[in-house]
């Protein structure tokens, strides 16, 4: 009964994996994230892939990607090179896993057939388990840690890695503490002797039991705590003869045996009911129930994420590069495990500590433009809070410098900016210029409700629009708008940019704030300070203008909606500048 | 927060307009180690004319050709006007003192003698004053001689009209001619502005297409005048090019503040004054200031917060009036903005103007001020000087009305020199 139900749960999760793999496979091939323009069909993509495979594997390349196999992917060097910390995290669960994977679960297939001798509780072997799960569990702590103590990464830690590193610590423990249970229990120990003692006789039996309690920690209930010598010897001597070919010392254990004896006080109970049976199937489920989700969680990225960096060593100069590009954008999203150090580097993470928009954090962009390339992020508000944090990014680099995957963020966010633009989502500057500051103005005069909710109840830090003192001194000497290289670009001040800076000021003297918004010269703005520093009467006009800007950013996004009857940013069908407002 | 930083200095000058600046370059001459604040100044209103003294008295709107016995007479009739407190001989100095550094700094000025010279301006008006920028010099000799001249002015230019300039001196310089160009690189542009179009011509070839644009309209006539736009640095090699490029001698026309020779001043000082040793806090004010327990005063400076203090053992005000707000004209009172000194003034808000705007003598408002002893300190109520070691100069005096008497300049330089020799003889 046991076994059937272990290999129909086995089965089951191995086929639930390599459907998911499949199918994560298959999304490589189909999904994209770029503009329609460079749409290939999936038999484009699977042959540029293909393609490409070939040319590599056939060509110098495969010295760049055996390199990259080496380094990066088996010693993880780029990770050691950026934090030593965290390549020990990272390289203590991957050796753990690597070993526990080759020499505990496939024992029977693989270790078993290189070590014909092997047996699960002996040396080197159950050394080895322990040294395994002892470092996946450093490695797992080690993460919680960081999570927990460097801040930009609390912040940025998800339900999905809460889950990735409970379930490998639970299939750890669980182990320990099922190997702790085997250790103590006198049924198992009761089962072998039936099994493998060559002699039926009681005082054989009492004379092993003797000696197994004493050096391998069984908890036999009612058995006497002092023997004598020569009782334990003989226990000695039948254990050499009929068990010390399968079993070492359990004390090599160095994790499991401690535990069991621990349990020891416990063991009459433990034993009484088998609750080494029950935490057999706390652990084989949580195994099988890791590999069933692998494809699906955070654990994908052992699949997807070397495949990247080997990807990555290739320049593709092929004619398929095209098709090409486009899966390795969608192999760049599943890569990304999450671990949040682009959004430690990122440039713009300040922005984001104000307007609350997670979009604007890499790491967490990382997985809308997922959630986007799926096809599943149809909300029109929630669409356009990514198009408002994407549009923040200055494409500095510093997170595809960083980022230990070696994805190519800087493309992937150039190519999801260029989808976002083709539904219609642009940047503020781009679209305030679809009207003029006075129609602007009209729709401003109603109070709108703000796009952003987290901005709604922040303090404004800077607040000079609305003082009266920061406009009183202003005498409308044109120094502004004479020292402005903005208004000598532009040409024609009214027609490029509805207003001039001194107009401006003046405008905010009048309290005409919403006039002030939608002109362009306050888009345009390059915040070079000329202004204010000629202004002989000490108006702020530059800081002015970019305080206008932010506060156009909350309000005008509404105005476009109520005008264009479609949710904030989406396009609208007439491009010209003069539209209806019903 | 930072803890503000504390400096010590012998002299704070307070304020960046004209006797701010020329008070500051005064004591950077004397070795006296000096500190300025303030915004980025009033030196930007400036015309880039320099007036000693035009008219007097003011309700017979008489102007003098000669300032000296102009000042005469101003001191004759009213003996608490601050020149009456300065020599002839110590206004002179600084004066030579003050161009000499303008023109080392590349900002030459003619003087006609020891007499006023005639500028005409954008408005059409003429207008006596007493150092010349080189740039309009050659205007000036035109208008002296009434020699045939064309005034351009620019598609776009508001305020300054060469037709109108025409027009009104018709009579007096009937050989002006008129002519309307496009500013390159303007065509399609309503309006432009000689700030940028100053920049504009810093390039050679902008200069060019100017000429280009000028010359085959300047047959005939022996100057050409444009509004004041040659350049804010390289003013001199743009005055020879576009002379060499048009053929004939070229000339500045000053316009309305703000405008370049005020944007060329501001940069001229602001630029060489650090040169010199003078620490300017630019952009901030006085927001706090005490006499300090060893003497001297204690001075908070900062934009919004105090972000500097200073130690320091003398200070000049020179905050100007309203506009520098030096000044502040309250409900009831005229008010001193940073040590509440008692400003002389009429007794109630009812005296403070005339019954008609353009009443040709003048406001009492504009005549208010502080009122000083012979060595420029501010005095108390009671009379005496209000601290030691505090002097003013400028435009915060009282009983001058500088700018219907034509000696802005004059009062602003020659009582900053005065100053910062009080300030140095009490060392």
């Amino acid at each position: 009964m046991q076994i059937t139900f272990f290999t129909f749960t086995l089965y089951l999760s191995l086929a639930i994996c390599l459907i998911g793999l499949t199918y994560r496979g298959w999304t490589w091939l189909k999904l994209e994230v770029g503009p329609p323009a460079e749409r290939f069909s999936c038999g484009q993509r699977a042959a540029a892939a293909a393609q490409g495979l070939l040319r590599t594997l056939l060509s110098r390349r495969i010295f760049a990607v055996l390199k990259v196999l080496v380094l990066d992917v088996g010693l993880q060097v780029r990770i050691l090179k950026a934090d030593l910390r965290r390549w020990c995290m990272h390289m203590s669960i991957f050796v753990g896993v690597l070993l526990l994977v080759l020499m505990h679960a496939l024992d029977e297939p693989l270790t078993q057939a290189l070590f014909p001798d092997y047996a699960s509780t002996r040396n080197p072997f159950m050394f080895l388990r322990n040294l395994g799960g002892a470092m996946v569990l450093a490695g797992v702590g080690l993460a919680l840690y960081r999570r927990v103590r460097i801040r930009g990464l609390r912040r940025t830690t998800r339900t999905g890695d809460r889950l990735a590193m409970g379930l490998l610590a639970l299939i750890i423990f669980s182990g320990f503490v099922l190997e702790g249970l085997q250790i103590i229990s006198a049924p198992i120990f009761d089962q072998m002797v039936e099994d493998y003692l060559g002699t039926d006789d009681p005082e054989d039996r009492a004379a092993l039991k003797v000696y197994w309690a004493q050096d391998f920690g069984v908890a036999f209930s009612g058995l006497k705590a002092s023997a004598d010598a020569e009782v334990w010897a003989q226990g000695q001597d039948l254990h050499e003869e009929s068990c010390a070919g399968c079993h070492s010392n359990p004390r090599a254990a160095f994790v499991s045996y401690p535990l069991a004896r621990a349990l020891q006080s416990m063991a009459g109970v433990l034993n009484g009911m088998r609750a080494d049976v029950w935490m057999w199937y706390v652990h084989f489920l949580a195994c099988f129930g890791g590999l069933a989700v692998l494809p699906f969680t955070k654990f994908f990225h052992l699949i997807a994420t070397p495949l990247q960096l080997l990807v990555g060593a290739v320049e593709n100069p092929s004619p398929a590069a095209g098709a090409n590009q486009q899966t390795k954008r969608v192999l760049g999203l599943d890569a990304c495990m999450h671990c949040g150090v682009c959004t430690l580097h990122c440039s713009v993470e300040p922005v984001f500590r104000i307007m609350g928009n997670p979009s604007i954090l890499p790491s967490e962009k990382l997985a809308s433009v997922k959630t986007l390339a799926a096809g599943r992020l149809r909300d029109p508000e929630a669409l356009a809070a990514v198009a408002a944090g994407s549009f923040i990014c200055t494409s500095c680099y510093r997170c595809t410098r960083v980022c230990p995957a070696g994805i190519d963020l800087q493309d992937l966010w150039s190519a999801s900016r260029q989808s976002l633009v083709a539904r219609g989502f642009t940047e503020p500057h781009i679209w305030v210029r679809e009207r003029t500051a006075a129609e602007w103005a009209a729709g401003l005069i109603a109070p709108q409700a703000s796009p952003f909710p987290a901005l709604k109840n922040k303090p404004r830090h800077v607040n000079l629009v609305d003082q009266t003192e920061t406009f009183s001194a202003c005498v409308q000497c044109q120094t502004c708008t004479n020292v402005c290289p903005v208004v000598a670009a532009a040409g024609d001040s009214a027609r490029d940019l509805d207003l001039t800076p001194q107009q401006i000021m003046n405008l905010l003297r009048l309290g005409a704030h919403e006039m002030a918004m939608g002109a362009r010269m306050v888009w345009d703005c390059v915040t070079c300070y000329m202004c204010q520093e000629h202004c002989p009467q000490g108006v702020k006009v530059a800081d002015v203008m970019y305080e206008l800007r932010n506060r156009a950013c909350e309000r005008l996004p509404a105005v476009k909606q109520a005008v264009h009857g479609t949710p904030l940013c989406e396009r609208s069908s007439d491009p010209g500048r003069k539209e209806d407002r019903s | 927060m930072q803890a503000p930083e504390t400096t010590d200095c012998e002299l704070t000058v307070i304020g960046t307009g004209m006797a701010g600046m020329a008070a500051a370059l005064f004591a950077a001459n004397r070795g006296l180690s000096t500190v300025q604040v303030g915004h980025s100044g009033g030196i930007l209103f400036a015309s880039g004319l320099l007036d000693l003294m035009g008219v007097h008295p003011v309700a017979a709107q008489k102007v003098w050709q000669d300032p000296w016995a102009a000042i005469d007479a101003l001191v004759r009739d009213e003996p608490h006007h601050p020149y009456a407190r300065i020599k002839k001989e110590d206004i002179r100095a600084a004066f030579d003192e003050l161009l000499g550094f303008l023109n080392e700094a590349g900002l030459g000025y003619r003087r006609n003698g020891e007499r006023n010279t005639q500028v005409l301006t954008s408005l059409g008006t003429v207008k006596p004053t007493y150092a010349v920028p080189e740039t309009m010099w050659t205007g000036a000799q035109a208008f002296a001689n009434k020699i045939p001249c064309l005034l351009v002015d620019f598609q776009g230019m508001r305020e300054y009209s060469a037709r109108q300039m025409a027009a009104i001196q018709k009579e007096r310089w009937p050989a002006l001619q008129t002519l309307r160009v496009v500013f390159p690189d303007t065509e399609n542009v309503a309006e432009v502005y000689t700030g940028l179009m100053a920049q504009a011509l810093e390039s050679p070839a902008t200069r060019k297409k100017l000429v280009e644009r000028v010359r085959p309209h300047a047959q005939g006539v022996e100057a050409v005048g444009l509004p004041a736009i040659f350049g804010l640095y390289r003013t001199r090699e743009i005055l020879a090019d576009l002379t060499n490029g048009i053929g004939v001698p070229v000339f500045e026309i000053p316009t309305l503040p703000v405008s370049v020779p005020g944007l060329r001043l501001k940069e001229t000082f602001e630029f060489k004054l650090p040169a010199k040793g003078i620490r300017a806090l630019r952009q901030q004010q006085v927001l706090e200031a005490r006499p300090s327990s060893q003497g001297g005063f204690r001075l908070g400076i900062g934009d919004k917060a105090i972000e500097h203090y200073l130690h320091t053992r003398s200070i000049i005000l020179a905050s100007g009036r309203f506009l520098g707000k030096g000044l502040l004209a309250e409900r009831k009172r005229i008010r001193e903005t940073i040590f509440d000194l008692p400003v002389s003034q009429p007794v109630s808000r009812s005296g403070w103007h005339q019954k008609s705007f353009l009443d040709p003598r003048g406001h009492a408002f504009n005549r208010a001020g502080l009122e000083v002893d012979h060595c420029f300190r501010p005095l108390d109520a009671g009379g005496r000087p209000a601290f030691p070691a505090l002097f003013a100069a400028g435009s915060i005096l009282a009983h001058q009305d500088w700018v219907r008497m034509k000696c802005g300049s004059g009062v602003a330089i020659a009582t900053a020199y005065a100053a910062v020799r009080a300030c140095l003889e009490q060392k």
